[in-house]
């Protein structure tokens, strides 16, 4: 599928999306019993997360997962698949289960020995097609127009200036 | 970018980007330095081979809530490596900014470029086109000896006309006003565009401060006005045809008197195409396309045209105004000027006397071995002559002046 709205750079979840999103989450947790679930845009940005994830480093995580799955990609190409969708890493304690959501977004599922990789994989598959539908409808509203707060730039400009004082 | 209504939060991705070595990550470890903790995260170098950059540094920042969003920038190095050159293409999906850092020592100018041409096709492969992405270049390591001026770092790397900085990361110096510029320049877009809209449709890039557009003439030929941009631009071509040099700023180098020369002759071209229009001798499409198609052959690929157009701060306008203007010179010359085809017709005695007068240039080789060169020679002679004596009629008929004082 090759939408224009892919290259669209300025991503945008509003209320209800994330609403929506962060039920199928909860929902997922419970089915599959895994430890934390994050949504990420492929650009490395985080979406919404759910489950024990107080002592991950979310952000980091988020562009870490985006940045290998960027990197499989070009391995995917020259083994002339356009994209694995799914990846798994197996530790000692924890594994981690990533797969593409549509063509934008990408899950990281971190989960232990409370449940297996068959049992992820199962309840993923099912969570996908249903966030799919949700990106489906989001994606079609994209045109939306969303203006920030007049000023907005200067401020962030001051706020930093204001970051690099303390 | 992100826009996240359901967690108020903006999130941007900003990726520093430049030759290896040039100080990327010098300036993360600064901001990581600088900045108080509740603002950041951690900073991560994904790096296996001794300490450099193999991956891509990472360092979330977390600016807390301004005008009731959570900002958040996301900042990345690449490696400049040339043998990472698809990790530095993955790096840039999705950048809403970049911040190319540039290595000022004299050596490095080839470094930088090649490094700023590779950005350029990273970007278009993502259908991201270098001049409308915000970018912002830092002049880094001003305080080497060998640091070239600003001034000649302009002319010769920022090709793609981006804002500037300076900067000496390793004192941490610059390294904050580079990052606010491009934050400002990235979230300046929010209010300037549709979200739906086309890349190409972006705001246009904000530039150094130039002083507001007056149009200044150097001459009037009846009706048509010659302004100095115009001129300057044909002073421009042609010091490039004689001396092969590559620089927007070689036009500079004439005198007062070789312009005026050249004035003259853009002068005549003028008074040829207002006679030709008269005459009802125009360019066709074609004839237009073909000249052009013509030109761009110099250039492998689009990319290459679009980065000479900007270098010489030219737009397709110009080319294609330029392109009629020869399409209709080459018409009114070869066709229209009364018999000058029949007038070209030359005599013997032409020849000989011709010989005569330049023996010199053909080396003492008999009348008959450059029989074909002489013939060529007389003739362009005489076609020029008879141009010379043609404008000479049209400057007599008309109304020109010439503003000495906007010459130089
Ligand atoms: N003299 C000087 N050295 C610098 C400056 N900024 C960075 N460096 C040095 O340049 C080297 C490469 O910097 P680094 O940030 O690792 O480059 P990167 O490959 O672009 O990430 C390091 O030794 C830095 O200390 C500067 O402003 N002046």
């Amino acid at each position: 599928m090759k939408d224009e709205q892919l290259r669209e750079k300025r991503l945008v979840y509003y209320q209800e999306d994330v609403e929506q999103i962060e039920k199928l989450l909860q929902e997922f947790l419970k089915l599959s019993n895994a430890k934390a679930i994050f949504l990420i845009d492929k650009e490395g940005h985080l979406v919404s997360q759910e489950g024990a994830t107080e002592t991950m480093h979310t952000e980091t995580l988020s562009a870490l997962v985006a940045g290998s799955f960027a990197a499989t990609k070009e391995m995917a190409r020259m083994l002339g698949e356009s994209e694995f969708s799914v990846m798994f890493h197996q530790g000692k304690r924890d594994h981690i289960h990533i797969s593409l959501v549509s063509d934008r977004a990408i899950s990281a599922i971190v989960f232990d020995e409370q449940t297996t990789v068959g049992m992820v994989n199962l309840y993923a598959k099912e969570l996908i097609v249903k966030l799919e539908k949700i990106f489906s409808v989001a994606s079609k509203r994209i045109n939306q127009e969303h203006k920030m707060e007049e000023g907005y730039s200067e401020s962030v400009q001051d706020r930093l200036d204001d970051m690099f004082k303390e | 970018m992100q826009i996240n209504y359901a967690r108020k939060e903006i999130s941007c991705k900003l990726v520093y980007y430049g030759p290896g070595m040039s100080g990327k990550t010098t300036n993360l470890e600064i901001i990581h330095e600088k900045v108080p903790d509740q603002h950041k995260g951690e900073m991560t170098s994904i790096a296996t081979e001794g300490d450099r950059t193999l991956f891509f540094d990472f360092l979330p920042l977390d600016l807390g809530q301004v005008r009731g969003m959570t900002t958040k920038f996301q900042l990345y190095t690449v490696p400049g490596q040339v043998y990472y050159a698809s990790t530095r293409k993955l790096v840039l999906q999705g950048a809403d900014g970049v911040i190319f850092v540039a290595d000022s020592s004299a050596d490095k100018i080839e470094e930088n470029l090649e490094s700023l041409r590779d950005l350029q096709a990273n970007l278009a492969e993502y259908g991201v086109n270098i001049e409308q992405i915000p970018l912002v270049i830092q002049w880094n390591k001003r305080d080497l000896p060998n640091a070239l001026p600003v001034e000649e770092l302009e002319k010769k790397v920022n090709l793609f006309n981006a804002v500037t900085t300076e900067a000496v990361a390793a004192m941490g110096e610059g390294v904050l006003s580079t990052l606010k510029i491009a934050a400002g320049l990235i979230l300046d877009r929010l209010n300037a565009k549709e979200p739906g809209a086309a890349p190409s449709a972006a705001a246009p890039r904000p530039v150094k401060a130039e002083e507001p557009k007056k149009e200044i003439f150097v001459a009037r030929v009846n009706a048509d006005m010659i302004s100095k941009t115009y001129f300057n631009q044909y002073c421009q071509t042609q010091y490039r045809l004689s001396s092969r040099t590559d620089d927007v700023e070689d036009f500079k180098k004439f005198s007062v008197d070789e312009k005026k020369r050249l004035l003259e002759s853009l002068l005549n071209h003028a008074l040829l195409l207002q006679d030709a229009k008269k005459r009802g001798v125009a360019a066709t499409k074609e004839e237009i396309g073909k000249q052009l198609s013509v030109f761009a052959r110099r250039f492998t690929k689009k990319e290459e045209l679009d980065a000479y157009l900007v270098r010489r701060k030219l737009s397709m306008d110009n080319l294609t105004n330029e392109a009629t203007k020869n399409v209709i010179i080459a018409k009114m010359i070869s066709d229209v000027i009364p018999d000058l085809s029949d007038r070209v017709k030359i005599t013997e005695a032409e020849v000989k006397e011709y010989y005569a007068n330049h023996k010199d240039r053909f080396d003492g080789k008999p009348i008959g071995e450059v029989k074909d060169e002489l013939v060529a020679r007389v003739k362009a002679k005489r076609k020029k002559s008879l141009l010379d004596e043609f404008f000479q009629i049209l400057r007599e008929q008309a109304a020109i002046e010439v503003f000495e004082q906007n010459l130089s």
